[in-house]
């Protein structure tokens, strides 16, 4: 048995890589939710984000700040510039088939932009995030870092904020609208393909930073949004397309302690198979009611 | 020249990657991103059982294709109920769980893999050079290409292409979507096991990088570009993609690392290209090289087919007039019965007692179901009778459609038994319903849309040898003969409803009205002793609801038992032999329509006015 040590270690290490999951899982679950894209490349612009703040750091002396705001900005570019060129154009077209061709576009794009990534890229294997002087901390017992702080702070203030825009501004109650029904929105004044890309500029913008954090932790590597891509679908499905963001968050955090305590039991090479597993079985014995997820695709296309 | 011999092999296996991925997601709709992984069981079952317990290729292969068939079998149970995003997830996490058991087992190698495997023997002979193994490549791809075309080009594949288009419609027509799916998930897995263990050998490796998840992208891309559902488009996709490699490489010059990153991102970008230029892939559904060739010579001739022309009603009934319905209806007396009926409204009432004295075929007790609190039917009692239009009336939110979902199992009941002839088929699933003998049409027509008229059709006629495996691959001339008597009886259907002219056009192209015609011929042809019409004339012309309700007397004085749920109260009234009154889920009245309509009561339940 591990001892009470320990188990407040991993607890803590489960917090920090929760929040990193709530952050994703809030910024894919906007645009799943919002949009109906089954958008793969997200992967994409997690990754070209973290390579962008170790760009501008490493040519332009940008300091760290300066550079995940950078990074993230290039995410939400291409994130934006996506939807715009290809997600909607076949939209439009596709009608009933649209979630399998916009998946496939999706994939595509994540295929041709990590390797795009590697090759432009490709006298390293990674990319370190200059700029950043971690620190430790030694408090009740616990060892803490700097840098997993900040992930926790900037996540759950990006969270939050989300939630409260969300829930009180004007932005918010346009979003919430198209979400339910895109077509009566448009009657009322709202054009839904504007909101699609303000969508899409959040949870890119969102993703971005957890990219640039998570690659100031490690490095940046052209597949390092696979796993938080997995890890985003699972958090955002758990909750519940449409759930509020604070309450997506706190799955996040729950999906990085379940993952950590398991650490205490298991070798950490077999860790990540715990939250495939948990998606695995509950997307194997989810009972039954999709007329949630069907009658929103079957709003699919948009046009307007 | 073994290295063109090599680039030929690698073609072969992946056209056994991509056929047998386009069974599965071009024919039966359901999209896999696992292929790589079910081809790295076996080629590490080959190989491990090879390097540590010196088992030849043969059984070596024989384990692995099972096991890989084991690997879908798994993967394919939780697919039934799951939606296109969900299996998306659910493969997605196979692969990954796959992969990862494999590169964290060390008995299996880790992250190199396991190497060294082979030379393989095989008849004696030792599998040296890429020209041994190639003979052997050559023959199981052409032995799995006409596998997969025996699945897919048969009454199976419209199965399949049934389920792909609407699965809720294949159940209510008693096909058994479950076992379609799992049959299809495993035999497509297993032959992915098969193109595993053949890429182990060629590489005399078996690596994580070999069946990574790049590589089950590849082979997407494979069907994606050649066309879904078209297998001569798989192979072309297969050749196109592997041979990308050597293109960068020799022609363009790259240098080998930077080849494999290009040909990796030209996989992505043909992904994207071909979903915004031309979905539907190189070769469509359907066309052949030669159609193809053909249609792009004669540009322009063929411009007709796209453009539908709408059949007058007037047609259709003619149709149905002068057409030999099934069972040699004599078309005269019918003829002649329609236009009486068309002309002087309702027969003669039948009037109570004769209801009293019709066979019940269907009865109804104590139905109940509620959702949470909301009291979805609630203790009802109903007769369906031999000969007889029942018809269900009520506001709207009355639970009319919810009785005809409890009926054929789509929604199970809290309470209460349905007895059809006597049996009890209460808590039978859809398909099972179907097959007792009753079926369902349903309030938003559901066509299969790219299925044709009548190919729609075609499906609902029971007993065909050919939706079996066991049929299809061991007795082909029951299933060739089985094939040619349920197309002559779907065109007797399709001729029934005067919709023969229509009978190759595909179904989600015709106008509302004909889509709603080939949907009731579409009920009909399941000959099931009961028949469900939902809404039968609601959101068409007031001709073709002449022509509907013409058809549906047919029916009834054939002496099929008849429910209508229904808005219309003229259809009501020149239809129903008994009426039920549904309100808030319960039955509140019953009566011939006449004794209904005059109570003032139901008038204002129904219209709100009094």
């Amino acid at each position: 048995m591990p001892s009470f040590g320990e188990f407040a270690q991993f607890t803590v290490a489960g917090l920090i890589s929760g929040s990193a999951y709530a952050l994703v899982g809030v910024a894919l679950g906007i645009i799943l939710s919002v949009t109906g894209r089954f958008h793969f490349a997200f992967m994409f612009t997690y990754a070209i984000s973290a390579y962008a703040a170790a760009q501008v750091g490493e040519s332009y002396g940008f300091s760290f700040w300066p550079a995940l705001l950078f990074g993230a900005l290039v995410g939400t570019v291409f994130g934006v510039v996506i939807e715009a060129m290809v997600y909607r154009p076949l939209a439009e077209r596709s009608g009933a088939y649209t979630l399998l061709v916009i998946f496939v576009a999706s994939l595509g794009l994540t295929i041709a932009g990590t390797n795009l990534i590697q090759l432009i890229w490709i006298d390293s294997a990674s990319k370190q995030i200059s700029g950043f002087t971690n620190a430790g901390y030694f408090i009740w017992g616990l060892d803490l870092t700097k840098l997993g702080l900040i992930q926790v702070a900037i996540a759950w203030t990006l969270i939050i904020t989300l939630g409260v825009v969300l829930s009180y501004t004007a932005l918010g109650r346009v979003v919430r609208a198209v979400r339910i029904n895109p077509e009566m929105s448009l009657v009322v004044g709202i054009n839904p393909r504007i909101v699609f890309l303000q969508v899409f500029a959040i949870g890119s913008f969102m993703g971005g930073v957890a990219a640039v954090l998570n690659a100031t932790q490690t490095a940046a590597k052209p597949d390092m949004g696979f796993t938080p891509l997995f890890y985003a679908f699972v958090v955002a499905f758990l909750a519940g397309l449409g759930s509020h963001p604070v309450r997506v968050g706190i799955v996040g955090l729950a999906v990085g302690l379940v993952e950590s305590w398991s650490a205490l039991f298991m070798s950490t090479r077999w860790t990540s198979l715990v939250v495939f597993g948990i998606l695995f079985i509950y997307v194997a014995l989810r009972p039954v009611n999709w007329s949630d997820v069907r009658r929103r695709r079957r709003r699919q296309p948009v046009t307007v | 020249m073994e290295i063109q011999i090599t680039y030929f092999n690698t073609v072969l296996i992946f056209s056994i990657f991509a056929l047998s991925l386009n069974l599965l997601l071009g024919y039966a709709g359901q999209v896999s991103v696992a292929h790589a992984a079910f081809g790295a069981v076996g080629g590490y079952t080959v190989g491990y059982l090879f390097l540590e317990h010196d088992v030849g290729l043969v059984p070596g292969l024989v384990v692995g294709v099972v096991l890989a068939a084991l690997a879908g079998f798994v993967v394919g149970l939780p697919a039934l109920r799951l939606s296109t995003e969900f299996l998306i997830l659910l493969t997605l996490a196979a692969q990954t769980i796959i992969i990862t058991l494999i590169t964290t087992s060390s008995s299996l190698g880790g992250t190199y893999g396991l190497q060294g495997l082979g030379p393989f023997t095989i008849f004696g002979q030792k599998l040296l050079l890429p020209s041994d193994l190639m003979p052997y490549l050559l023959v199981m791809a052409v032995l799995i290409y006409l596998v997969v075309r025996r699945f897919g080009e048969s009454p199976y594949g419209r199965v399949l292409r049934g389920i792909r288009e609407d699965e809720v419609v294949c159940r209510s027509l008693g096909k058994n979507v479950f076992a379609y799916k799992l049959t299809v998930f495993s035999v497509t897995a297993a032959m992915a096991g098969l193109a595993g263990v053949m890429l182990a050998v060629q590489n005399q490796l078996a690596s994580p990088s070999l069946f990574s998840f790049d590589q089950s992208t590849a082979i997407i891309a494979m069907v994606i570009l050649g066309g879904t559902g078209n297998l001569m488009g798989s192979i072309i996709g297969a050749t196109v993609l592997v041979m990308l490699t050597p293109f960068f490489q020799n022609v363009l010059s790259f240098a080998p690392e930077k080849s494999s990153l290009w040909r990796l991102i030209a996989y992505g970008l043909v992904l994207v290209v071909v979903m915004l230029v031309r979905p539907q892939g190189l070769l469509p559904e359907g066309t052949t090289l030669i159609t193809l060739g053909r249609r792009l010579i004669g540009r322009g001739a063929s411009k007709g087919d796209g453009s539908m022309e709408l059949a007058s009603p007037g047609a259709g009934a003619a149709g149905v007039v002068n057409s030999m319905g099934p069972d040699g209806l004599d078309t005269d007396a019918d003829a002649h019965a329609l236009t009486e009926l068309s002309h002087h409204g309702r027969l003669p009432d039948s009037g109570g007692d004769l209801w009293d004295k019709g066979e019940v075929v269907l009865s109804v007790v104590g139905l109940t179901k509620h959702f949470g609190g909301i009291i979805a039917a609630e203790d009802l009692q109903m007769d369906l009778r031999r000969g007889m239009v029942t018809a269900l009336v009520g506001p709207n939110g009355a639970g009319k459609t919810t009785v005809f979902n409890l009926l054929t199992g789509a929604i199970r009941p809290d309470a209460g038994q349905i007895t059809l002839r006597g049996k009890d088929i209460s808590g039978l699933r859809p398909d099972q319903v179907a097959n007792q003998g009753m079926a369902r049409s349903f309030q938003d027509v559901r066509v299969f849309p790219r299925l044709s008229a009548l190919e729609n059709v075609m499906l609902a006629i029971q007993g065909q040898v050919g939706e079996h495996t066991s049929g299809l691959f061991l007795h082909p001339r029951a299933t060739a003969q089985s094939e040619r008597d349920t197309s002559d009886r779907a065109m007797e259907w399709l001729s029934f409803v005067g919709m023969t002219s229509f009978a190759s056009h595909q179904a989600g192209g015709l106008a509302f009205g004909q889509q709603k015609l080939v949907a009731l011929a579409r009920v009909l042809a399941t000959e099931a002793d009961v028949v469900l019409l939902d809404e039968p004339a609601s959101g068409i012309d007031q001709q073709w609801v002449e022509v509907m309700l013409g058809l549906i007397e047919m029916l009834r004085d054939r002496g099929q038992t008849i429910c209508i749920v229904e808005h219309n109260l003229h259809v009501v009234g020149r239809l129903a032999d008994h009426t039920y009154f549904m309100e808030l889920g319960r039955i509140t009245a019953q009566g011939s329509f006449e004794e209904l309509t005059s109570e003032s009561r139901l008038a204002e339940a129904y219209f709100g006015t009094a």
